[in-house]
């Protein structure tokens, strides 16, 4: 179990190695930051850099990068309501309002010890448990992922807070959304109109940065006072944030477990894990009244569950040759172009770069922990700018880092719809969250939906012959039939239990 | 006009045309050329792109940055190349789906012809494999004797009108098979669906292959190329069995060339084909690409027109597969 990481030492502890993970940390968490570019693009930008690197150490500048990337976009949510990545739209729901009360520090803070630790702990089950969650997530068969696609768009209910039934409303919307472009299983396409940049569907980065960054300075413009001086206090480095995280250790080991088993689950991704994670912990919370309102324990819920995936993500991709997500398949083709095959031959015949990628991975974390700590007040300080320099600085980096994507002008009209959607959606208090989720997962739903019943000759008994696929079925069918009782009943037979 | 003063215009002319020429060529290129791929971002395919790119990017002098355009089979990369100006700055990764396919089923309107070649770059051979711990068929006699006695039963990852789906339904057809397609995103879902049980076979390619040796067995490959056979450890080629595919050369492969617009000036054209050239032929770049499985096809320029046209010619015959076989898993269910 831990041979790999004996003879993966030589390997990591390289000047070259060591200097591309603390690198890529940084550069990570800035590429997060910006919104619209993300792991996943900082990843193919920098992919023809590792061509000419050691694999270790080529691999290792990825691997950080995925890690910073990760937490990065909270830091955007927090202070700014911009999620840089849709990674961060969960963070948002506590982050920001938490910034709002002053506690930006605090807030920035928790986001980035909670995904440093949060991604150790995912670092721990990458090295301890991979064959065993490589075996599990093999059993996740398209009806198993169905049902936990189900499961997760279930989650819009809770993340909408008291606004329930406005919630599934926008995340239909998302799921409507999410249908549009090439249909795969019927060989033709849906709701393109003509329109040649709706032919691969609406970028999901595109839509989330218009619905929060476009949306959210549409707001400010209308609220005015652009020229006054915000009112934030200048702060310093302290290991505050870490302990309030670490005070909050169950939340933060469940959440990280969370983020690492569906990270291992191909298919489900960074942003289920944190929804995921922040509906598990608000329902399991003593007080989930305060959720939504800037409470600590949604922050370390989502950045812990969304870094844990990182690791979690890489175990089928090392393990198994198959990606647990967008982002670990792009490290995937990285590792075979420098020369490695990922699969269980790869843990037989190069223990050492196996070993010397977890050593990668564990230290981003440690580097992130720390960059926390003395890079928060760098960041809060952002939010002194007065809002007639901050307004339009942010604009531009939506624009850049939308138009990247595919150097399209077609993707920063799609960005400028959308913030117009989220204004209208925000002045009539619905959240935007479920929107995500439903773009998300809606694909997901919808193609291991059909693949099952391909593979099954359209035999729906399939879906409960599978006793995974059904034990999750019938846990989504206790959701609804909870969510369906009226308020009086829950109480009623929570006071008896 | 005298005989000299004819003959000074005439050098005259010759030197300002000559001047003009290099000009042009020293100009070219100014900035950043793009090259839009046709598929997601990040993939080994995007990956081998990229080195070619980087390698034409530095004997060019200019970034020349791969930008992945996902969407409708490659239709929508080729659309966004198209839109662009025929000035050279532009250059269509043009894999087969969207170059040949695609308009074979109306859904595009463009030919081989349309274009003109840099150089053939890529291609990337199909085999079919099954679980080492399949009882049910062991060969590729016994599986086809297994789907023979079985039609409609089994499964396999077939993704609409795509290769290698379209190679696959041609074989199946050619003898006579039916199992049902199953639309992936990418062959490792299917590998890892393959190994859970829930496909019977798959149809993978030289990178899944080297990936995954201890849980994939080849029945056979899908060309009749010893270079294929070379890809996939010496296994057996249908040929091997006396079973002709009906489709030979590139045609039952991925492969792309490098393409500009038809109308591109000449003279740019031929300095990225300079480049081109050079970028494959260097030793490092080829060792670079053929580690991951793939491989460099090295058809030149003049060859463009008849390898594409004798790969859609025979695609064609292909096409008329994927209809057979949607109608044969119908009636077999």
């Amino acid at each position: 179990m831990l041979e790999p990481l004996f003879q993966g030492i030589q390997l990591f502890f390289t000047m070259d190695a060591v200097f591309a993970v603390l690198v890529g940390t940084l550069l990570g968490l800035l590429i997060g930051v910006l919104p619209g570019l993300g792991p996943l693009m900082g990843i193919i930008l920098l992919l023809p850099i590792t061509f000419h690197m050691e694999p270790v150490a080529g691999m290792g500048l990825l691997i950080a990068i995925y890690v910073g990337g990760s937490c990065g976009g909270a830091i955007s949510a927090i202070l700014v309501r911009i999620p840089g990545t849709p990674l961060a739209a969960a963070t948002l729901l506590d982050g920001y309002p938490m910034a709002q009360k002053g506690r930006a520090k605090d807030a920035v803070g928790i986001a980035i010890s909670a995904s440093a630790l949060g991604g150790v702990l995912g670092g721990i089950v990458l090295i301890f448990l991979a064959p065993l969650l490589a075996r599990f997530a093999l059993e996740f068969a398209p009806p198993e992922t169905f049902a936990l696609a189900l499961t997760g768009l279930l989650v819009i209910a809770l993340v909408s807070n008291e606004a329930t039934s406005k919630g599934i409303m926008t995340g239909a919307f998302g799921l409507l959304i999410s249908t549009i472009g090439y249909d795969q299983f019927a060989n033709d396409l849906r709701f393109t109109f003509g329109v040649n940049g709706l032919l691969g569907g609406i970028h999901i980065v595109a839509m989330v940065v218009g619905l929060f960054a476009i949306s959210e300075v549409i707001v400010q413009i209308k609220a005015g006072f652009f020229s006054r001086n915000p009112d934030v206090p200048w702060v310093r480095p302290s290991l505050n944030s870490a302990l309030m995280v670490l005070s909050r250790w169950v939340n933060l080991v469940r959440s990280s477990a969370i983020g690492s088993f569906l990270g291992a689950l191909p298919g489900a991704g960074g942003v289920v894990s944190s929804f995921t994670a922040y509906a598990i912990a608000r329902s399991s919370s003593k007080t989930p009244e305060k959720f939504g309102t800037g409470f600590e324990d949604g922050i370390v819920a989502t950045e812990s569950a969304n870094n844990a995936t990182v690791g979690g993500s890489l175990i089928p991709t090392l393990s198994l040759g198959i990606p647990g997500d967008a982002t670990s398949a792009v490290l995937m083709g990285a590792l075979i172009i420098l020369g490695f095959f990922p699969g269980p031959n790869l843990f037989e015949q190069n223990q050492d770069v196996v070993g010397g990628i977890f050593l990668a991975y564990m230290s981003a974390n440690v580097v992130l922990f720390f960059a926390g700590i003395f890079l928060t007040p760098l960041f809060v300080a952002c939010i002194k700018f007065k809002k007639q320099y901050l307004l339009p600085f942010i604009t531009l980096l939506c624009v850049l880092g939308v138009f990247s994507l595919e150097s399209s002008t077609f993707h920063l009209w799609v960005m400028l719809a959308f913030g117009i959607i989220g204004y209208v959606l925000r002045r009539y208090d619905y959240p935007l969250a479920p929107m995500v989720i439903g773009m998300v997962l809606g694909p997901i739903a919808e193609s291991n939906f059909r693949r099952s019943l391909v593979i099954s000759g359209n035999d729906y008994s399939f879906f409960i012959d599978r006793p995974i696929a059904a034990t999750i079925l019938a846990i989504n069918l206790v959701l609804i039939i909870w969510m369906l009782c009226p308020k009086g009943w829950k109480n009623r037979l929570l006071r008896r239990v | 006009m005298t005989l000299k003063s004819k003959f000074s215009l005439g050098v005259a002319t010759i030197a300002a045309v000559a001047l003009a020429g290099s000009a042009a060529f020293a100009d070219f290129p100014e900035r950043k050329i793009q090259n839009i791929f046709p598929w997601a971002p990040g993939t080994v395919a995007h990956g081998v792109s990229q080195m070619i790119a980087e390698g034409m990017s530095e004997r060019l002098g200019q970034p020349l940055p791969v930008v992945a355009t996902p969407g409708a089979g490659g239709v929508k990369a080729f659309n966004t190349a198209l839109a662009a100006p025929a000035d050279g700055y532009t250059i269509f990764d043009g894999y087969v789906a969207p170059l040949v396919i695609s308009p074979m089923f109306g859904r595009a309107d463009w030919g081989c012809d349309d274009f003109t070649p840099l150089w053939s770059a890529t291609s990337n051979a199909f085999a079919i494999a099954i679980s080492p711990t399949e009882e049910r068929f062991t060969d590729f006699p016994t599986f086809i004797e297994y789907l023979k006695a079985n039609p409609g039963k089994t499964a396999y990852n077939g993704n609409g009108l795509s290769l290698p789906h379209m190679v696959s339904a041609k074989v199946l057809q050619t003898l006579d098979l039916v199992s049902r397609p199953v639309p992936y995103d990418d062959i490792e879902l299917g590998m890892k669906d393959l190994r859970s049980g829930v496909l019977d076979w798959l149809v993978v390619n030289p990178g899944v292959y080297n990936a995954n040796k201890d849980n994939l067995k080849i029945l056979v490959t899908l060309s009749e190329l010893e270079s294929v056979q070379r890809t996939y450890d010496g296994a057996d080629r249908a040929l091997d069995f006396g079973i002709d595919l009906g489709i030979s050369g590139l045609a039952p492969m991925g492969w792309n060339w490098w393409l500009v617009r038809k109308d591109t000036p000449e003279d740019r054209v031929a300095v990225l084909r300079d480049a081109m050239e050079a970028t494959i032929n260097d030793p490092e770049v080829r060792a670079q690409i053929e580690a991951t499985g793939f491989v460099l096809t090295e058809y030149s320029p003049d060859q463009y027109s008849d390898v594409c046209n004798s790969a859609r010619a025979q695609l064609e015959s292909a096409k008329d597969a994927i209809t057979w076989e949607e109608e044969a898993v119908k009636a077999a269910n």
